[in-house]
């Protein structure tokens, strides 16, 4: 079971990219658990998780998340794929990172 | 997926990352990286009229007589916006003052 965390200002916008991903990685029998929060909240709710995405709009917080999550994979989200909510493709390459099938 | 939440999130999307430039801008120029900070203030002024794009064709919706149901999503959008618009402003603020201080 693989823990995703997305990561933007409020928790808000990728909390509906969460529902998306939730029914993509269902279609393909993917066993996560996908949850958003606001980046703040970084290093207490990256705890146990084995990947974090940050927003677009926080992309500018890369480092600072990435050494307070230290060793776990930070990627931010393409903002075309941001823009089209394609939950589909955030999923894809949660797995690319983390070598699962 | 409906249409105004998914201009809602080409807004955030677009106008969300030119701020976050705006933001490393100033990151670039403290660190005395002038070219490079000019460069993202001109990426995210790029990116965020992509973003303006999307909220105009609301607004036009709007004025051709199609009222446009708020959502919290797109207030959310709007805010996004108008962040991003001050962002900028405050960025080339900072970045002359660290110009300044530089050359000094």
């Amino acid at each position: 079971m693989r823990k995703i965390v997305l990561l933007c200002n409020a928790g808000m916008s990728t909390s509906a990219l969460v529902t998306k991903m939730r029914k993509e990685a269902e279609k393909i029998n993917y066993e996560c658990e996908i949850n958003a929060y606001a980046a703040a909240e970084a290093s207490n709710v990256a705890k146990g998780a084995d990947i974090v995405f940050l927003g677009p709009q926080v992309k500018y917080m890369l480092s600072e998340v990435k050494e307070k999550v230290n060793p776990i994979p930070v990627e931010v989200i393409d903002m075309m794929v941001y823009g089209m909510m394609d939950g589909g493709k955030v999923i894809t390459r949660a797995k690319e990172v983390l070598g699962d099938k | 997926m409906d249409g105004i939440e998914l201009i809602s999130f080409k807004i955030i999307s677009a106008v969300g990352e030119a701020r976050s430039n705006y933001i490393e801008a100033i990151r670039e120029a403290k660190k005395g990286n002038f070219e490079k900070a000019d460069d993202l203030i001109e990426e995210g002024s790029k990116i965020f009229i992509e973003g303006h794009h999307a909220h105009s064709e609301l607004i036009q919706q709007e004025a051709s007589g199609t009222p446009v149901v708020p959502t919290l999503m797109l207030m959310h959008a709007e805010d996004q916006l108008m962040s991003a618009d001050a962002f900028k402003i405050i960025a080339q603020e900072f970045i002359d003052v660290y110009k300044n201080t530089h050359s000094k």
